[in-house]
């Protein structure tokens, strides 16, 4: 009975860097044997990392370290280059928030198209359907066609579908970037429900007062490598630390990447 | 890229694997189909005004200007005109489908398969509400409707099959290769030339007769008409194709064998470059 709601063992991600990619038959042609130019993005390397059930567990790192990723992978969005992610129970994913959704089509066909992604059927969205809007705050506007709708109502819509699939582990990326502080608050008292409800919870953001006062453990996550795993006070502490060092000494911009 | 790691997952009991990618493929296809329509005054009008178009000047260059010699020509030209844009729609449609959803592929996890085939479905339907206004224009013509119009049934289930292949492979092909797209723009004006929609293919040299016989569409254009005008005898007497249909049939299941082999293949990347 005590499986972990996840389990990864060696997982390793790399890109091609988008614009040495060739996307015309004729650079195969001219080029067929040629792989110079092709940089490679090692975007998560050798990550092992066992989640158990009922876990609070934050994600933490600079943009481009790699933590949208690692959860693209828990949500088999990505499929990694090597090793294994083993997931026990159904996820419910919060990822790149409003992306995805169809800008031409109302608040209304945009759930109905969600909510059938992630798993669940006609009748179960209707039966949501007032829930979702109630908690997105947009009664008002199920009708309306989500090109009028701003980035925070986008997000509260995203996350409300999110938390209304019956799932064992959430996986959340960056929910508090664009919201106000009222859908803040909302979001933490869900946090909280999700918590004594023992849902697993992995939680990418930069808003370490949140991860500080919800976390069971941290994980810091640089260059693709899972560098530090800990209480959360002690890890935010580190990378507040390394984030400082980092800035005085060198610009990281281009780190992280490779050339084959 | 041969190396590949594992993504680990209890899967639910396959009937309910299933019933989930048909309530993806539906929500896709209605939602297509009402974005189609959507803000046009005269909606699916529209669909039916372009096969009507193509019809009015096939056959006033090839049935005024060109005097074919066929009886009919009117029934003969919109049953390959209709079937022509059948597979022209569906193929330009599914051709940028999995690019077009290529955000939501970045979001959340499900079997990508379900995005062509919800396109295909779509364009299907908008087919067969194109057949009941050809067979409205092909009853208006003088023909009445008789037993073998059955026949056209296991046909247009043979013809959706090869519509269904050519699309995979050229939506499969064209998150790679963005060329698939000018590709897919030259030949399916080839195939509208060299399948005998507007002309009949007695006309063509015995050899080219041969190759093109071959053609998924040229067989089932030829046998739809054959079906249609059976009654007519001098109808009869080009319509249907001699060879056996042995090879455009399986020629139909190869396209929807490869389509499928190619959306395997290429599928686990979708989300990373579509």
């Amino acid at each position: 009975m005590d499986e972990p709601a996840l389990e990864l063992t060696g997982v390793s991600k790399s890109f091609l860097v988008p614009h040495a990619r060739r996307s015309r038959l004729k650079e195969y042609f001219a080029h067929p044997l040629d792989s110079r130019g092709h940089d490679r993005n090692d975007a998560l390397r050798d990550i092992s990392l066992t989640v158990p059930r009922g876990e609070f567990l934050s994600v933490i790192g600079r943009n481009g370290s790699g933590k949208s990723t690692l959860l693209k992978v828990m949500a088999g969005i990505y499929r990694p280059d090597a090793g294994t992610v083993r997931v026990n129970g159904v996820l419910s994913p919060f990822i790149e928030l409003g992306v995805g959704f169809n800008m031409e089509l109302s608040a209304r066909d945009n759930i109905q198209i969600n909510g059938t992604l992630v798993g669940l059927t006609r009748r179960e969205i209707a039966d949501r359907l007032d829930e979702i809007l109630e908690f997105a705050e947009l009664e008002r506007f199920v009708d309306q066609h989500l090109k009028n709708f701003s980035s925070g109502m986008l997000l509260r819509l995203g996350y409300a579908i999110a938390v209304q699939v019956p799932f064992d582990t959430l996986l959340v990326d960056e929910v508090l970037s664009v919201g106000d502080v009222d859908f803040q608050e909302k979001c933490f008292a869900t946090f909280e429900q999700m918590r004594a409800a023992g849902k697993t919870i992995v939680f990418v953001s930069h808003g370490l007062d949140a991860v500080r006062s919800f976390s069971d453990r941290v994980i810091l996550v640089e260059q693709g490598v899972l560098t530090a795993t800990g209480p959360p006070d002690e890890i935010i502490d580190l990378y507040l630390a390394h984030v400082q060092t980092r800035e005085s000494a060198e610009p990281a911009v281009y780190e992280g990447r490779a050339s084959l | 890229m041969s190396r590949s790691g594992t993504y680990v997952v209890r899967r639910g009991p396959l009937a309910e694997q299933l019933a989930y990618r048909l309530r993806i493929v539906s929500v896709f296809a209605r939602t297509e189909f009402k974005l189609k329509y959507a803000g046009s005054a005269l909606g699916y009008l529209w669909s039916l005004a372009k096969p009507s178009l193509y019809f009015a000047i096939l056959w006033i260059v090839f049935g005024h200007l060109f005097r074919t010699n066929v009886p009919h020509f009117p029934v003969y030209l919109v049953v390959g005109v209709v079937l022509y844009t059948f597979l022209a729609d569906a193929v330009s449609l599914t051709l940028p489908s999995i690019v077009v959803r290529g955000a939501v592929l970045r979001r959340i996890a499900f079997p990508s398969l379900t995005i062509p085939l919800a396109t295909t479905a779509s364009t299907a339907l908008t087919f067969l509400l194109n057949c009941i206004a050809a067979g409205i224009f092909i009853g208006a013509s003088g023909i009445a409707p008789r037993g073998s119009w059955l026949m056209l049934v296991p046909l247009f289930v043979e013809f959706y099959v090869f519509v269904l292949g050519i699309s995979l492979i050229f939506s499969s092909l064209y998150v790679r290769f963005r060329d698939a797209g000018q590709v897919w723009e030259v030949l399916s004006t080839v195939i509208l030339y060299t399948s005998g929609i507007m002309y009949p293919l007695r006309i063509l040299p015995d050899w080219a007769q041969k190759v093109v016989a071959l053609s998924p569409l040229v067989q089932v254009v030829q046998d739809a008409r054959a079906h249609i005008l059976g009654g007519d005898p001098r109808a009869a007497s080009y319509t249907a194709i001699a060879e056996p249909h042995v090879f455009p049939i399986l020629i139909a299941f190869a396209a929807l064998g490869l389509g499928l082999m190619l959306h395997r293949h290429e599928s686990p990347r979708f989300p990373e470059i579509a």
